[in-house]
């Protein structure tokens, strides 16, 4: 290749590369603008004594031994991840059966697909406030009104320290399962029908073709929203900040609210509102470094 | 819908008929026309505010537009929230009047984030006329003034007197037989649980508000004084003081309340200030601890008839009987000019909010006390947060013209408070929100385990909260 041809075609990769650039601009600058810009700026705040939005001085890890140091902090991270697996056992498997079930449905399967889908349009606020009339203690109370048909005294669930995470996480799933069926739902529809075909042709019954053919077929899919449902738990806030304000006696105070609390709960602590933030990240990258490892092993074995 | 109520609003019709705003003689004349600034609004009512008020508020506009000819007044809705306030301060976006509760003042203050309005005042010459307790409330060390008092309240209790009434808890007129005492609170409370199987009293003990009652009834077990829940050392250093015998013992009265008693509501640690006054209004609850300022809550909003409802004083307990006094102020935003402070005051001064009288103020009353008297909401004497006898003596007269209620269902609370038989008492001093997220959870804890060891509880609040005061203030 003659030099005069490389450089055309130095030029040309070049003016390609340009275009890209020009293409990516206006992302780029809108992710930096709010994205990585407020996530460095939290990192240095978490790092500085504050007055309100003031870095006043330089003070290491002060706010983050201070933080941990604290017996809500390890409340609220003991409830974080007990949200988090309660979320895995509630809210895990159903949108999977959910799926499979309206997959399986020959007639409305459009009528089902809304129908499990409508919760997840509803505000959010919305969902927690009808939620908190349902298990209200009060004889007025949805739940309490039904028992009372079969002669039970009325309960109290929303301050029952037992309870709080297993109702919070039963109104979370209610609100987003249906959503989470439907993207298995798009996975399932890409299974081709001839391996069902065959299966049923060598006589498999149905839960050998679920375990042979639907699961191993949707295992990614799985092993994906596993972790950005870990993630999106992790980082739960409004629920609990909603229904139970944190309680009883912060039985249900997430590390995300506890870190509302500490810059607008009244402190106006921001530097320890970036510590617990930063906190929280830290685990969150840990937990999809894990992940990514397991799942990249995985596919070197495939 | 009285003669004179139907005349004021027939005369406000038709001047927006005519497209005039309705001012009254005095308030046509030019006050200042060398006074040139704009002000923003962020008390003006929303858009889905009743038309009413919306044009009251006009009406203050077009006044101070006649009065101040080169002030511009720029309509600016704002809901205060610390957080929300916070960025919009910083920013220099909040607008130049807003108006927090009374806990935040001194937060707001000690943090710069409020302009000064003490040379202003003194112009308008009301800087000697505040009661001493909102002076307090309202000024920095050095006596500096950054609000003013918009209203202010007593804390007391709400009463359903129909539950008093299917309790047998009523004289011989009808009157309910109210507790006096904090001790006869929990057996009145448990009479009524007993009769009726509802709440005798209704404890929101969720996020602050737990904390922020429980003061008021610690004070009243002995939690003033060298017992304060928080005071300041011989070095100026802010001391928290939760393990008191005074303060364990009025922890231990919330744990009677719910387990030896059983008269709190259901869901008291997930029941907020609205869902308070929601429980009494619609008959789930007999007693609220709350104030003069939210009777409208109860009975117009939650629909509890007003010659069903009653308001009495704070229960007394064995140390003393003291009530919070507190309310809602006036802050302006912390970059405000002198000519916009003064421009601030003078719009202060038409809404009624200075101790100033004229026919607009006094229209501007009348109008407020008819809507509440047409919402159903008890029209009855405000608490007046100045020590202005000409002003108050008219405020009065003006609440008989439009009263709908029986006053002996509200004398001992108004009594008790011009007679000095009950300790008015402004909010713990500094970082009150935060001792009350602190209290709230020891009062969560207490309620919701009955074997909850209560000093320990205390002591790790105490701790936590000590710890809070050494970062923020001490060693700041």
């Amino acid at each position: 290749m003659s030099r005069q041809e490389k450089q055309i075609r130095t030029h040309a990769k070049l003016a390609g590369d340009i275009q890209s650039w020009m293409i990516m601009l206006p992302g780029l600058l809108l992710m930096t603008f709010f994205v990585w810009e407020p996530l460095f700026e939290s990192i240095r705040m978490s790092l500085y004594k504050t007055r309100n939005v003031e870095l006043v001085r330089f003070i290491g890890l002060d706010n983050f031994i201070s933080v941990t140091g604290k017996d809500d902090f390890l409340q609220a991270l003991q409830n974080t991840f007990s949200y988090t697996f309660w979320s895995l056992l509630i809210g895990f498997a159903l949108p999977v059966l959910l799926a499979m079930l309206i997959g399986e449905t020959t007639r409305g399967k459009g009528f089902f697909r809304t129908a499990v889908y409508l919760p997840n349009m509803l505000p959010g606020l919305a969902v927690i406030i009808l939620w908190s009339a349902f298990f209200s203690g009060e004889r007025s109370g949805v739940m309490n009104i039904l028992l009372g048909k079969l002669g039970v005294l009325p309960q109290s669930y929303l301050t029952r320290a037992e309870l709080v995470i297993p109702i919070i996480i039963v109104i979370a799933t209610w609100k987003g399962a249906g959503a989470t069926a439907l993207i298995y739902m798009a996975g399932m529809s890409s299974i081709s029908p001839e391996l069902y075909e065959a299966a049923a042709i060598d006589g498999a019954s149905v839960w050998r073709r679920i375990l042979h053919i639907l699961l191993p077929a949707i295992r990614k899919l799985a092993g994906t929203l596993l972790i950005l449902q870990i993630i999106s738990v992790f980082q739960i806030m409004y629920e609990p900040m909603v229904l139970t304000k944190g309680g009883p006696d912060n039985a249900s105070l997430s590390l995300m609210q506890l870190m509302w609390q500490y810059a607008f709960g009244g402190a106006m602590n921001y530097g320890k509102a970036s510590a617990v933030a930063v906190i929280v990240t830290l685990i969150l990258l840990v937990m999809t470094a894990v992940y990514s490892y397991f799942n990249r092993k995985e596919s070197d074995w495939d | 819908m009285s003669r004179m109520f139907k005349m004021v609003s027939l005369l406000l019709a038709l001047c927006m008929l005519c497209g005039i705003p309705f001012v009254s003689a005095g308030a046509e004349e030019v006050i200042d026309a060398d006074l040139t600034c704009t002000i923003t609004l962020g008390n003006w009512p929303p858009d889905t505010a009743p038309q009413a008020e919306k044009d009251l508020f006009e009406n203050y506009k077009a006044i101070m537009a006649k009065q101040y000819p080169n002030v511009t007044l720029v309509p600016d809705y704002y809901s205060y929230t610390l957080s929300n306030y916070v960025p919009m301060a910083k920013g220099g976006t909040a607008p130049s009047i807003f108006q927090p509760p009374f806990t935040d003042p001194q937060l707001l203050i000690s943090q710069h984030l409020v302009g000064d309005v003490t040379d202003a005042l003194e112009q308008f010459g009301v800087l000697d006329q505040f009661s001493p307790s909102y002076v307090e409330m309202l000024a920095d060390e050095n006596g500096r003034i950054y609000g003013l008092p918009r209203d202010g309240y007593v804390l007391g209790m709400h009463i359903n007197i129909e539950l008093f009434r299917e309790a047998g808890l009523v004289d011989s007129d009808g009157l309910p037989i109210y507790p006096k005492t904090l001790q006869e609170l929990a057996e009145y409370g448990q009479i009524i649980r007993e009769k009726t199987g509802k709440a005798g009293l209704v404890f929101p003990a969720s996020e602050a508000y737990g904390g922020w009652l429980f003061t008021n009834i610690a004070w009243n077990f002995g939690c003033v004084g060298e017992n304060a829940l928080e005071y300041q050392d011989e070095d100026g250093r802010w001391v928290c003081n939760f393990t008191s015998p005074e303060c364990i013992a009025a922890m231990e009265y919330m744990r009677d309340l719910r387990w030896k008693y059983d008269i709190l509501n259901a869901d008291a640690t997930t029941t907020d200030w609205a869902g308070a006054h929601s429980l009494l209004g619609t008959g789930e609850a007999a007693m609220n601890f709350a104030a003069d300022d939210s009777v409208d809550q109860p009975t117009a909003n939650k629909g509890l008839p007003v010659e069903d409802f009653a308001l009495i004083p704070f229960p007394a307990g064995d140390a003393g009987r003291y009530a919070l006094a507190g309310g809602t102020c006036y802050m302006f935003s912390p970059d405000i000019t002198a000519d916009q402070a003064t421009a601030l005051m003078a719009y202060l001064k038409i809404l009624g909010k200075l101790p100033f009288l004229d026919d607009s103020i006094i229209a501007g009353m009348r109008a407020d006390y008819a809507a509440k008297r047409d919402r159903g909401a008890p029209v009855i004497p405000a608490i007046s947060a100045w020590n202005d006898a000409e002003y108050n003596a008219a405020k009065q007269a003006i609440v008989d013209e439009f009263s709908n209620v029986d006053m002996r269902l509200y004398a001992d609370f108004f009594d008790s408070i011009s007679e000095g038989t009950i300790t008015l008492k402004s909010e713990e001093p500094v970082f009150a929100q935060q001792l009350y997220r602190e209290l709230t959870a020891v009062v969560q804890r207490v309620i919701t385990k009955e074997g909850a060891d209560v000093e320990k509880a205390l002591r790790k609040a105490e701790e936590s909260f000590q710890e809070y005061l050494d970062d923020e203030i001490n060693d700041y």
